[in-house]
C-alpha cells in the first residue's frame, strides 16, 4: 500500500527494513530468553503492529497483554495526571516481563510504566522498542534491551504510528509532509501512540 | 502565568506559557520539578562582580538534570546559544538539555496540541 493521499514527504523505512530489523530483534530475544516464557507487555495502540509481527518470529513460547493510559493532550482537560485505562489482565509478580514500544521519544511515558511495572515485582522487566528518537530524550537513564531502529528527529508515522489517529495502518514508516503539522490545531482527543 | 507545584508550595510564576505547558507535562508523567532554581555565574568583572549568569528554567532533582526552553525568535536564540555555550565551559559536569522551539512544538505535536505563540519552523542550530 501506497500513501493514497500523499500526506508522507518521505518513506524512512520500508516494509522490508522492517520485517528484517523484526526478525533480527526476535532472534534476540528468543535467544536471551530462552527457556524464560517472557510476558510481553505493550502499550494500545502504536505497538500492536510491531507487538504482532515481533511475536509471530518469535521462535519461544511467550504471552502477552496490553495496558492503555491517557496520553497527556488526551487527558489534559479532566486530569492532571497519568491515568490507567486498561491494566494488565495477568499478574505480573515473578514473571520476566518485556515491554514492546513503538517510540521511546522523551522517554516520559516508557518512564512512566516502567515504574509502574516495577512496582509488581517482576522478575525482570526491559524494553524492547522499534524506533528510537533520542533527542529530545528527557530520561537519559533510560535502559533500552532491544531497539530496533534509531530515526532522525522527524515525526514519524505508519506501522502503528499516528497523527491524530491516522495512518497508523501504512505498512512503512514515514515522515508527514510539514504542512500536515502546520494545519495542527488543539484537538480534545488526542492519539494514543 | 501561574503553575501548581509539587508539594504543596506557592504555585509558581512561569515567565512565558510555554514553560508552564512543560510544567504540566512533567507533572502530568510523575517528573518533579523545580522551577529557575540556580542562576549560574558566566562572566565577571574586574573586581569580580557577576556581569552575566543564566537561570536555566527548570531542574529535575531526581535526573539531576537543567532543562531550558527557547521558544524565542532566531536573533535572541543566538545570544542564548552563546551563554549556552559559555555554561558548558565552565561547567562540565552540569546535565543541561535545551529545548528549541522546533522540539517543544514537537513535544506537542506528539500529543496533538498546538503550541500557542511559537514559531512554526525551526530555531535550533543548523547543525542539528
Amino acid at each position: 500500500m501506497t500513501d493514497p493521499g500523499g500526506d508522507i514527504r518521505e518513506i524512512l523505512l520500508t516494509r522490508e527494513q522492517i520485517d528484517d530489523r523484526v526478525g533480527e530483534l526476535a532472534t534476540a530475544i528468543a535467544r536471551d530468553y530462552a527457556d524464560r516464557s517472557p510476558l510481553l507487555v505493550s502499550v494500545l495502540k502504536g505497538a500492536v503492529y510491531f507487538l504482532t509481527d515481533l511475536t509471530r518470529r518469535l521462535a519461544i513460547p511467550v504471552e502477552i497483554d496490553f495496558m492503555a493510559i491517557t496520553t497527556y493532550g488526551s487527558a489534559r482537560a479532566q486530569s492532571g495526571v497519568v491515568r490507567l485505562i486498561k491494566d494488565l489482565d495477568v499478574e505480573i509478580t515473578g514473571r520476566h516481563v518485556l515491554l514492546v514500544e513503538d517510540i521511546i521519544d522523551t522517554g516520559l511515558t516508557a518512564g512512566y510504566l516502567l515504574r509502574l511495572l516495577q512496582a509488581r515485582s517482576p522478575a525482570s522487566l526491559q524494553i524492547c522498542t522499534l524506533l528510537d528518537r533520542p533527542y529530545r530524550r528527557i530520561l537519559d537513564t533510560l535502559e533500552i534491551a532491544y531497539r530496533g531502529f534509531e530515526i532522525p528527529d522527524r515525526f514519524v508515522v505508519g506501522y502503528g504510528l499516528d497523527y491524530r489517529e491516522q495512518y497508523r495502518h501504512l505498512p512503512f514508516i514515514g515522515v508527514l509532509r510539514d504542512e500536515i503539522l502546520s494545519d495542527a490545531v488543539a484537538h480534545p482527543r488526542a492519539p494514543e501512540r | 502565568m501561574k503553575g501548581s507545584r509539587e508539594n504543596g508550595a506557592a504555585p509558581v510564576r512561569f515567565a512565558h506559557g510555554s514553560e508552564a505547558e512543560f510544567a504540566r507535562i512533567l507533572d502530568f508523567y510523575g517528573i518533579r520539578w523545580e522551577y529557575e532554581p540556580r542562576s549560574f555565574p558566566l562572566r565577571w568583572d574586574g573586581r569580580g562582580r557577576v556581569t552575566e549568569s543564566f537561570n536555566p528554567d527548570f531542574y529535575l532533582p531526581d535526573l539531576n538534570l537543567y532543562i531550558e526552553l527557547t521558544t524565542l525568535k532566531q536573533s535572541l536564540v543566538t545570544r542564548k546559544n552563546r551563554k549556552i555555550r559559555r555554561l558548558r565551559e565552565l561547567y562540565p559536569d552540569v546535565h543541561f538539555k535545551i529545548f528549541y522551539g522546533r522540539d517543544y512544538r514537537q513535544l506537542l505535536l506528539k500529543y496533538g496540541l498546538r503550541p500557542a505563540g511559537v514559531p512554526t519552523h525551526a530555531e535550533g542550530p543548523a547543525s542539528r
